[in-house]
This record gives C-alpha cells, structure tokens and sequence, in this order.
C-alpha cells in the first residue's frame, strides 16, 4: 500500500469498534481514526483529515513490508499479517467489549503483536491529538505507563514489551523484535469524565479473547439463505459497529467529511442518524434475525422523533440530544486537501418528505413482525400519517439533501405515497386508528399527481421533479417499496440507460447547487438490484450483486462512492447505507427465488 | 409554627398531579421527550401501556415519599410556606434531574442504556445524559419549573391545612 502526500486510500482502511465508538485501521498498520468516547465525539486520532497533524497509533515493521490482513472469522477482530525479508509477524487489533464483572477500561483499543517466522523489528508511535487536533494535550509516564490528558479526556497506553518509548515532540515513539514464538500486547485504555482504568496485559488478552467470542457468538446467529452469505454476514458486522449501543441508534458512518471528490468540498459529518435509513436498518434486522436489534431501534426511532412528531426531521443524534449545527475546523487540512472539514450536518434544516415514507415502511415491518403496537405509540404513528396528508404537497430538498431551491422531488412524493399506503394496511389490521379511508383517498391523488407531473413522454420515465427533467436513481426505491406503477419498469430502464456504467450507477446528472464531481453511488447500484428482482429481471439481479459484491475492498467494506474509471473509494466510510442497500438486495433476492420455487414446487 | 402532615400529602398528591400533567403538556408541545412514567414503569416491563401505568403509580408513590421528606424539613425548621416550599423544590429538581435520573436510574434500570453499554447489549431506552439534555435541551428547565410548583403546593397545602 501507498500513501499519496500521508493518507492511504479510503479503500485500504477495515473497521473495529466496540458498539460505542470505532476505529479505522489502514493496512500499513496505522490507526488513523478514532473519536472518544462516543462515535460522534472529538476525534483522538484524525490522521485521515490531516496527514500531519491529526494524530495516530501507528505499528509496522522497521523495513520494506507486504500486508495482508483479514477479520477472525464471523468476527470484527482484525488480523495483519506483516511479511519481510527478515520473518513474518501478527497484528490482532480490537476494540474489547467491557467485562460487567470486573472494572475494565471505559474504551479499550488492543494491539497484540506475535511473531511467526524469524525476528522482525516493529516501530511504534502514539500521537493524540485530542478535540480534532485543537485540544492541548499533556502527555507523561508514570507507574510504568504513559499518560495523555487534556482536559476531561485521558488516554493510558500499557505496554508489554522491553522498550517503553520515548517521548519525543508530542509523540511517543518506541521500537520492538519479537522472536518466534514470543509476543507482546499495546492496550490502549481511554477514559472521559472519569478516572481511567489502568489495563493490564492479561486482563487485556482476555477481554480480546471474549470479545472474539461475542462477535462469533453474534454473527453465528444470522440467517440467511442465499448466493452471498460472506457479504451479507459482513455487512451485517459492519452494521453492528455502527450501532451505537447505549441508544439503539444506527451512524450513518463513522467518519466526517471523507470526500466524494478528491480535492472537492462535497464532505459532510455521517456521524448521524438519518430516518431515510430506517425501512432498510429494520428489514434488514428482522430478515437476518436480529430481533432485539431490531426492537432496540425501532424504540429508538419512536423516542428520538418524540420532541418533533408528528413532523420527522431528517436525521438525528445518537444520543438523542440536539445540536446538529454544521461546523468548519479550518485546523485540519482535510483528506488529501479536500477542504473544508466539516462537524456537524446542516442538513437537519432541511425538508425531505420521503422520510415519511422510510419511517411508515419501518413501523409497518415491525407491527407485523411483532404483531402489536401499543396505544401511544399507535396514536403517534396515525397523527404522522395525518401529517403527511397535509403535507405531500409541499416542496422538499429531497433525498439528496439539494442544497438549492426546494422543488416537488417525485421519489419525495412516491414516498410519501407509501407512508400512507402503510398507514392503512397498519389501520385496518388494527395496530393503529384506523382513517384508512381518509388515507387512501389522499394516495390516490397523491398517485394521479405524479402521474400528471412526474412522468416524461420523451424520456420513458418518471422525473427527478416537474421542473428537472431527468432520469434519478432515487427513483428505484419507488419499486423497492413497491409503489404500484406500470410506469416503474419503464423507470428501471431509463436509469439503466441514462444513469448505469458497468455496475456503477450515478444517482443524477444535473446540478444539485453544489460545485464539484463526484462519483458513483454505490447504494443505487444495489437499489438497482433490489428493484430487478422486485419486477421479476431474477438473471439481471444476480448478475448486478455479483459484480457488486466483487467491488468491496479486501475485508468486505464499501464507502459512500466510487470512482468509476479507477475504483477508487470515495465518501465517508464505511458507510451503512451501502451495506443496508446490500442486504436489502440479497435479502430480496432469496425472497424472489424461493417464492419462485414454491410455485414451480 | 404548626405544620400539617396532611396537608403536606395532600400537596404531595396535588403537586403530583401537576407536576406530572406539566411534564405531560411539555411532551405535547414537543419541548422535552422526558416521560417519567415510562422511565419508572419500563423498569419492570417492556410492554409501553403497562409501563406507563405502573410508572404513574411509582411516581405518585415517590411524591407521597417526598411530600413527607419536605415535612421533615419543614418540621424541623419550624417553618412552611409556599415560598419555603419552592426553594425546597428547587433542589428537589436537582437531586431528580441532576442524580436521580441522570446518574442513578440508568445505572439500575435493566432497560436503559448507559455510556458503557457495549455491542453486547440492546437496551431499549437512552440515557437522560447530563443535565437531562438528551431528551431535548429545555427538558431541564421545565423539570426545573415542575418541581418547584410541587413544592410550592406542598409548601402552601403544609403551612395551610393546619
């Protein structure tokens, strides 16, 4: 691997994390990214925004090297295998889950090094650079280990090995040679408000090995029946870490403003949960059988909406709390001078109606699923389906967050279409009050509208908006959620036409009030899928998923984006929305071959 | 001074009422998502509608309990009044809000997240965070204002009904 001017390419970084935060690892061994305590806290080490300066926990060999690397099976426990001329040496990386027996570390990053062939020498350097670099840090050793402080945050490094470190110019730097057979433990232990727990290494290699357990012990509860099982078991352990434990809350990715252009300014903070994620985050739970996952999000999804039903805003923070305001750190130099760095989301000002849709299909998947609502909740969701009666007419910045002119997106209205079309079925079944009659009267003319409005005679498809006469890849959700049209598949084929390269799909050709490129996105290309094997094209769905499933980097991840021409990852990373699409896709799929067995049966 | 132990209850059982029924309008108004029944009654059961029953009934009980905690003050000092009562409210919203929610609940509530829980767990709730700040920002405020309406009734009904 080759870092261009300090950052190693998006696609070169695998994921840890703990449920609570996560950090990125790129192959050269080098912890580039990690917020602390939280995943959407200040950021400890951001060596990905800023090469220099934003801090790191770096591991390699000492001479020229060639790593491969891999997850333990079934698990988010990564693996890194550093061949030399002189030997061969293990890096096991995680972040361990906490032991509710005994006092263990608030947040733990384990490092543990083992030799298997000859003698290699490794080099360490911790830098933190707390509060995305800006925080003054102190850093000491005492009783054997190496503190770093700053202000409320504090992080404890153990090492098990001859050489301590030094510090030197903000970073602690030491140098290691294992021999055959030995071994040696960094723990990494981080604290916030609280004193820190000192790690030891046993109690370190123990937590590592439980923590291994769990994850297989997790993974080896997936269900699913299908061509892709690795893929779907990977992005299901990816979803994991983006699940942020204490709330139910799923990030929409774990980093902020990866860029979609190298060197454009379309980089945004995903440290947020967006509604539109919802139908898919509970589908996807509920067909791989994860149903406490899917119970804990679902009473997320209802609390977190509380302070704003029945009006649902865009996304929302983890824990709830609500300052979102959208933030420039002109400190950071920004991902291969892709400027500015951006905390927080602007979008939550926006207006985008097809969360309706998302967050009706969501509640829709889990009353049938469980069978029952209960009366608050019942009443909110009728009062939200109320709120969409009065207000699909409104304009909206759409599903892609146009930072333009509000205008009449189609897939916003077509959402909201199925919002209220959920909204009955769940009245007549009873889970809520039932105004199915009032509903569908509503989606009924909601339907002739974009019939009226939304379809292009020259162009065989439906529209971005009456007033953007072309072809969006947002559209396929439409057949995804199954609105009902004889115009969908005339729709699929536009976006195959105007929209597709290859397995890339671009989610619109026009302007979006932003200047700058930017690459294909890589959920349409699973919408795609999704939506053949909802209209019967089985052999263009099977097709499509495996030239997808061949696009993810080494250990199964994608980013946001992709640049069509070199594959090169772009967008934050790993990015939930493209492993959601592609569990969603497999899902169908299965659903669609076995459905067809049953009636060839 | 003569201080009223029933007054004190049936201020306990009135400023209950409205405390309750304040935070209830503030849900309505989209101010907070505190819902201190829920919080209470999810303690015992994941079933909402029964949550929240049981939760009422726990919560009518502590304003009982503190009803007579603030008579044990009053007695003490000599002294109720409306006015007491509210200073008394005063840091009774701070031991609510600032260490018996905030602090104490999520660490003894089977169903409530806390900032340890890990990819292990699935709780169903979210923490109140500091100062109650993750179910909207005025949340503390209005628990703030609440406790001390309740006190000031238990205050008043104690000094009153003698």
């Amino acid at each position: 691997m080759e870092r261009i001017d300090g950052y190693a390419p998006i696609r070169e970084y695998a994921l840890i994390g703990d449920g609570r935060t996560a950090a990125l690892i790129a192959r050269d061994g080098s912890v580039d990214w990690l917020c602390l305590p939280n995943l959407d806290s200040p950021s400890v080490f951001a060596r990905m925004l800023d090469a220099e300066g934003g801090g790191s926990f770096r591991l390699e060999p000492t001479i020229a090297f060639q790593a491969e690397r891999r997850y333990l099976e079934g698990s988010n426990v990564l693996e890194t295998t550093f061949a030399t001329a002189e030997g061969r040496v293990r890096v096991t990386d995680a972040m361990t889950l906490t032991e509710s027996r005994r006092l263990s570390p608030m947040r733990e990053l384990v490092r543990k090094v083992e030799a298997l062939a000859g003698t290699v020498a490794l080099r360490w350097a911790l830098e933190p650079r707390f509060g995305y670099g800006r925080a003054e840090t102190r850093i000491e050793h005492r009783s054997g280990r190496w503190f770093a402080h700053a202000g409320a945050d504090a992080l404890v490094l153990g090492v098990s090995a001859a050489d301590k470190g030094d510090l030197h110019r903000g970073a602690i730097t030491g140098e290691l040679a294992l021999a055959p057979g030995e071994s040696a433990v960094f723990s990494l232990s981080a604290a916030t408000g609280e004193p820190a727990v000192i790690p030891g290494r046993e109690d370190a290699e123990q937590r590592l090995e439980s923590t291994t357990r769990f994850w297989r012990e997790w993974s080896g509860r997936l269900h699913y029946e299908g061509a892709w099982p690795e893929a779907v078991t990977r992005s299901a352990l990816a979803l994991k870490l983006l699940t942020f434990a204490p709330s139910g809350a799923i990030v929409a990715a774990p980093t902020t403003s990866l860029p979609e252009w190298i060197g454009g300014g379309r980089n945004w903070d995903y440290r947020f949960t967006w509604l539109r994620d919802a139908s898919f985050t509970l589908n996807g739970l509920l067909r791989l059988g994860y149903h406490d996952e899917a119970h804990a999000f679902f009473w997320w999804l209802m609390h977190a909406t509380r302070l704003t039903q029945p009006r649902l805003d865009v996304l929302y923070r983890l824990d709830g709390s609500e300052d979102t305001r959208e933030r420039l750190l002109p400190e950071l130099t920004g991902y291969r001078d892709s400027r500015p760095v951006r905390i927080g989301n602007g979008a939550r000002d926006q207006v985008q109606l097809d969360v309706y849709g998302a967050v009706m299909e969501a509640i829709w998947l889990y009353g049938r699923a469980v069978g029952r609502l209960d009366g608050d909740t019942g009443r909110e969701v009728g009062r939200i389906a109320d709120y969409v009666t009065k207000h699909w007419r409104d304009k909206d910045n759409g599903i892609w967050e146009v930072r333009d002119e509000r205008t009449h997106y189609i897939q916003s209205k077509g959402l909201c279409w199925v919002a209220l079309d959920r909204a009955c079925a769940l009245g007549e079944i009873g889970l809520i009050p039932n105004r199915s009659e009032r509903w569908r009267a509503e989606a009924d003319e909601l339907k002739a509208w974009v019939y009226e409005h939304g379809w292009d005679e020259e162009l065989q498809s439906l529209v971005r908006a009456p007033d953007l006469r072309e072809v969006d890849a947002s559209l396929l959700l439409l057949a995804v959620f199954g609105y009902e049209s004889e115009r969908i598949d005339a729709t699929i084929a536009a976006v195959e036409r105007d929209l597709r390269e290859g397995p890339y799909v671009y989610r619109y050709r026009g302007g979006d009030g932003l200047a700058g490129e930017e690459g294909a996105f890589l959920a349409c290309s699973f919408w795609l899928a999704n939506a053949y094997a909802r209209t019967g094209r089985l052999d263009d769905a099977n097709a499509l998923m495996d030239e997808l499933v061949g696009l993810a980097n080494d250990v199964g991840l994608y980013s946001e984006e992709i640049h069509p021409r070199t594959g090169e990852f772009l967008g934050n990373f790993p990015q939930a929305l493209t492993h959601l699409a592609l569990i969603n896709a497999a899902v169908r799929i299965a659903d669609v071959e076995a459905e067809r067995k049953e009636r060839a049966a | 001074m003569t201080v009223s132990l029933w007054g004190a209850l049936v201020g306990g059982v009135i400023g209950t009422i409205v405390l309750t029924s304040g935070l209830r309008v503030a849900q309505e108004l989209g101010v907070t998502r505190m819902d201190i029944p829920l919080l209470l009654g999810t303690i015992f059961t994941d079933e909402r509608d029964r949550a929240s029953a049981i939760g009422y009934v726990i919560h009518f009980v502590n304003g009982l309990l503190f009803a007579l905690a603030y008579y044990g003050v009053f007695r003490a000092v000599g002294h109720a009044g409306w006015l007491f009562g509210a200073v008394l409210g005063v840091v009774h919203a701070f031991l609510a809000g600032g260490i018996l929610l905030t602090a104490l609940l999520p660490v003894v509530h089977p169903r409530m997240g806390t900032p340890w829980t890990d990819a292990a767990e699935t709780p169903l709730l979210e923490a109140p965070g500091f100062l109650l700040a993750n179910y909207g920002r005025r949340t503390l405020i209005w628990t703030l204002v609440g406790h001390v309406v309740y006190g000031a009734i238990v205050g008043g009904f104690a000094a009153g009904l003698t």
